[in-house]
């Protein structure tokens, strides 16, 4: 394959991913919860149900903290960021029962698994993180699960 | 002398010169296309042609598509909202007899070829239960919003009767109060407001009858802004003005009119919808599910009232971060807190199952701006 070829396949599959970036990122959050839930309902064990959910509210979390360090990001991804970190620390602190918040009983946990994905599927204004950085939460979560 | 390597090339430059050239064809031929303004229809029948009385409803359906509207229902299965909205939209257009519907489905903007912009919008025209057009079309096209819309809807609309019952239902992210830009996806400096929908909403009256019903199937629409900006055009709106879950309000009731509207009591019809809709959205969602219906003559007293402070409220929040504004019930503010508040609305809510609003037993039915303390 002669050079130009390389370049021209290059150029076109880095269009090709910008493109269903925009997609892949922004929405991998979500299946990422809703995948989350799916083993929460599948699992009958309330300990284990609680220690899936834990888990991938803290994973979700530690690819935050990694990707908001990251010189990519921008000031108001950032802030959307911090944002979605502090919703995601309230969810940990109510399944844990802490910080003011009444335990999540063991026969709710599978709505609480709802809840977690719901709250994230709102008709109120667009994920306004860039693609770039919804494209780095998602490679870091790869990494971290 | 050429090398071989010279020959082995020309070869195979002729060899591929011609398919090439063709190729080159069918790219140029597929690019003017679809720059054309030829509109690719395929209507089933020209309007008016198909006979029958006139229409007694008239249906006008907007879906926005161009954003997130990815959801997973209880069981885990994906959904896009603005598709699954389009299909329940059919089945109201195909059960309808007596109406004329017209569904704008507003796409996210695609390319074929990665390069050759593709129509990102589509009119489904129904008359008595027939599909009688399906057009694609350009939605940046015109100074004006819904200019794309309001061309299509003048060109296949009925002429009204006095008795034509009126309804314009939206599907959509919340519709920003100021600002708006990159409500489309695809159009990132496009603005679009609550403005906007008002002024689409005068040219479907045309400065006469109001339409008898607006539903606003999107989050924190049921503020005193946003029923103050339709007000002039709608006589009873539907709204949620808290957080709406993507799977919206459910379309049932609106495919039987000649039976739900049969007396023509569009306030008992309103009523019936939302209790619907909110007994449909309760099953499922452990989020909060607030919708109210707004009797427009009735509200207008307390909306007036609290136009000064609502606009003084949107000056100071317009230039915070994100970050350090939010959304609250109209009632955790005293300044809103006037007798005339519960005056002509039906709040149907649940707090949220869980979060910090789960004990919240109430919901004024008005949604404002405060400062993140």
């Amino acid at each position: 394959m002669s050079a130009r070829t390389t370049l021209r396949v290059i150029i076109i599959m880095m269009c090709v991913l910008v493109y269903a970036g925009i997609a892949v990122g922004q929405e991998s959050v979500q299946k990422y919860f809703n995948d989350a839930a799916c083993k929460v309902k599948a699992t009958a064990d309330p300990s284990q149900k609680r220690e899936i959910l834990n888990n991938e509210l803290q994973n979700m979390s530690k690819a935050l903290d990694k990707v908001r360090s990251s010189p990519l990001v921008s000031k108001t991804d950032r802030a959307a960021m911090d944002r979605f970190k502090t919703s995601l620390q309230e969810k940990q602190d109510e399944l844990a029962g802490t910080n003011g918040y009444a335990r999540v009983s063991d026969d709710q946990l599978n709505d609480f698994s709802d809840y977690v994905v719901q709250d994230m599927e709102q008709a109120d204004k667009t994920i306004t993180i860039s693609v770039v950085t919804a494209l780095l939460i998602v490679i870091i979560i790869i990494l971290v699960t | 002398m050429k090398s071989p390597l010279y020959r082995y090339f020309a070869s195979a430059t002729h060899a591929h010169s011609m398919p090439m050239a063709g190729g080159a064809c069918v790219a140029l031929a597929l690019f003017l296309f679809s720059c054309s303004s030829i509109p690719p229809s395929h209507r089933t029948t020209p309007p008016g042609d198909e006979g029958g009385l006139p229409p007694r409803y008239s249906i006008v359906c907007i879906i926005h598509g161009d954003g997130g509207y990815l959801y997973h229902d209880a069981r885990g299965d994906a959904h896009r909202a603005d598709e699954v909205t389009l299909a329940k939209a059919k089945t109201v257009a195909e059960r309808n007899t007596q109406a004329e519907v017209f569904i704008f489905h507003e796409r996210r903007r695609r390319h074929f070829l990665l390069f050759f912009p593709r129509r990102d919008g589509t009119l489904y025209y129904y008359r008595h239960g027939r599909l009688l057009a399906e057009e694609s079309y350009w939605r940046d096209r015109g100074q004006l919003r819904f200019d794309p819309e309001m061309e299509l809807y003048n060109r296949f609309r009925v002429e009204e009767s006095p008795e034509l019952v009126r309804l314009f239902l939206y599907f959509g992210h919340e519709i920003p109060e100021f600002g708006g830009a990159g409500y489309d996806a695809s159009y990132k400096n496009r603005t679009f407001t609550v403005d906007d929908l008002a002024g689409g909403l005068k040219r479907i009256t045309r400065d006469s009858t109001k339409v008898d019903l607006v539903v606003l199937s999107t989050c924190f629409s049921g503020t005193p802004h946003t029923i103050a900006a339709l007000a002039p055009y709608a006589r009873y709106v539907i709204a949620s003005p808290d957080n709406l879950h993507l799977s919206y309000f459910d379309l049932r009731p609106f495919e039987r009119l000649d039976i739900g509207l049969r007396e023509g009591d569009v306030s008992r019809f309103a009523n019936v919808f939302a209790r619907h809709a909110f007994d449909r959205l309760t099953e499922d969602i452990q989020t909060a599910v607030t919708v109210v219906v707004y009797d427009v003559d009735r509200v207008r007293g307390f909306v007036h009232s609290v136009d000064s402070i609502y606009d003084q409220a949107l000056i100071t929040v317009k230039g915070k971060p994100p970050a350090s504004i939010e959304r609250c019930d109209c009632a955790e503010d005293p300044a809103y807190a006037l007798p005339g508040m519960n005056e002509g609305i039906a709040v149907l809510y649940r707090p949220p199952r869980f979060g910090r609003l789960k004990h919240k037993k109430s919901h004024s039915g008005w949604e404002c701006w405060r400062l993140v303390k």
